[in-house]
């Protein structure tokens, strides 16, 4: 009644904010609900970003992330963790595992290396020598064991980066506490990583997929309900040093920044963790090279994907390429059959 | 009368016609080119941290300054485009994005929290992947 009130008089009850929070921007829409109703549940899901954000901070030293990872540089003394914190880690380690190690949270002493564990990144030196230690070093998730909330690495040289899991994480949360707070039609954007919850108005929501080298999308589509699409790209996080790009992510082998490849986008299908899919399943495909990126998708179950090159080539699923409406005009995609 | 209709009909086609014409022509096309682009965006949002700074036309030239947490950011609004012109930020992203002209396209600063996202009807997504 009240959306009808609305309509007639000529604006569309979506209520969109944005906000910085996890270090990035967030981007919420709500259709369909009174302009209260949709900030209280804009409120709520904040608030629960903000925990998260010091819950898991990679860098700051009172995150109980790096409270758990100073103990894991001194010793191997089991340290009692949030079942919440221990849940994301069983499930961290799951996938890292399903990734044959490419999704590798435990490479924060690598990362740091990089100096990608900042708020900005200006280049680094390269120093070969610290970079090769912690690769020889072989942190990896199966290093950690969990049990009864207690945690200890059997590895001092793992140090725990959730930064390519906890929007996915958070995305989840997400949609979970709108649902509980009884909005039917939602769009959240972490970071790039969106989840929907039902749908715009009479038609589903659509988002837009950046492209990696211009400031303009170059493709949309359409996110049903309980979808999560992400990006991993190389345009994000990145810096230039002699006329090189080194982007944020790693290859866990090399421990060096996966060179390659511009952007993979995933779509997920509704599930219990589809946020967390979205985030993590880009970074194996983006990370193996081009023979192995198919083969990648499938390890994480990924049906539905687009891959843009080193060179902006495009390769596209078919599921993923009969969902895609390319802004871009006459895209030359090579498709590969599911 | 009648002079003027023999003066015409009698009148050949000079080099200075087919100059003025060609002229005519790519003026057409220029203006054409320039103005007549269906997803060209009418309107600029401007945001400073989680509050919309303003929103603007895009049919001015204006310089604007924003403060942000680093410092103020110029932002310069020309010929129905819009780009970050100087950021605080290290990274200078921002301003490597270059000139934004069409509705939907988007630029934003994360260190200064600023983001720029041109409005226009026929926006074609509700939120942006990246």
């Amino acid at each position: 009644m009240l959306a009808i009130l609305l309509m007639s008089c000529g604006r569309e009850p979506l209520v969109q904010t944005q906000s910085y929070v996890f270090g990035t921007l967030v981007d919420i829409s709500i259709y369909g609900e009174s302009d209260a109703k949709a900030h209280q549940a804009i409120n709520h899901v904040l608030e629960n970003f903000q925990q998260l954000h010091h819950q898991l901070h990679a860098w700051k030293p009172d995150s109980e992330l790096s409270q758990l990872n100073q103990s894991f540089a001194v010793g191997n003394t089991p340290v009692k963790v949030t079942p919440e914190l221990s849940k994301m880690l069983i499930e961290a380690s799951e996938l890292s595992r399903q990734s044959d190690g490419l999704f590798n949270p435990a490479l924060g002493h690598l990362i740091n290396a990089w100096g990608f564990q900042r708020d900005e990144f200006t280049p680094v030196e390269i120093n070969d020598a610290d970079i090769q230690k912690w690769v020889k070093a072989q942190p990896v998730m199966s290093d950690i064991v969990i049990k009864n909330e207690m945690v200890y690495s059997r590895n001092p040289a793992v140090k725990l980066d959730l930064g390519g899991y906890a929007k996915g994480y958070a995305l989840d949360q997400a949609a979970k506490i709108l649902r509980d707070q009884d909005i039917k039609n939602a769009l959240v954007n972490i970071g790039g990583n969106i989840i929907a919850v039902g749908k715009h108005g009479d038609k589903p929501w659509r988002v837009g997929i950046h492209h990696p080298r211009l400031a303009k999308p170059m493709a949309t589509l359409e996110l049903l309900d309980g979808w999560a699409v992400g990006t991993s790209g190389d345009y994000q996080r990145y810096f230039e040093l002699n006329g090189r790009r080194y982007c944020h992510i790693l290859d866990p082998h090399a421990g060096y920044p996966a060179q390659g490849t511009q952007a993979v986008t995933v779509l997920i299908p509704p599930g219990k963790n589809a946020g967390v899919m979205s985030d993590v399943a880009s970074k194996p495909i983006f990370i193996s090279g081009e023979n192995a990126k198919a083969e990648a998708a499938k390890k994480m179950n990924v049906a539905f994907y687009l891959i843009v090159s080193a060179q902006g080539k495009l390769t596209a699923s078919e599921g993923m390429s009969k969902r895609l409406n390319w802004l871009i005009k006459n895209p030359d995609v090579k498709v590969l059959p599911d | 009368m009648k002079a003027l209709f023999n003066h015409l009909k009698f009148s050949r086609i000079l080099i200075g016609d087919w100059i003025l014409f060609f002229a005519a022509l790519l003026l057409v096309i220029f203006l054409f080119k320039t103005y007549w682009h269906v997803e060209s965006a009418t309107k600029l949002q401007i945001r400073q941290g989680d509050k919309i700074y303003s929103t603007l036309s895009l049919n001015q030239s204006r310089t604007l300054l924003i403060h942000g947490p680093l410092g103020d950011t110029k932002i310069s609004i020309q010929n129905g485009q819009v780009r970050f012109v100087s950021s605080p930020c290290r990274n200078q992203y921002c301003v490597h994005q270059g000139w934004l002209r069409h509705s939907g396209q988007v630029a934003i600063c994360l260190p200064n929290q600023i983001s720029l996202e041109l409005l226009g009807a026929d926006k074609p997504f509700d939120s942006l992947n990246y």
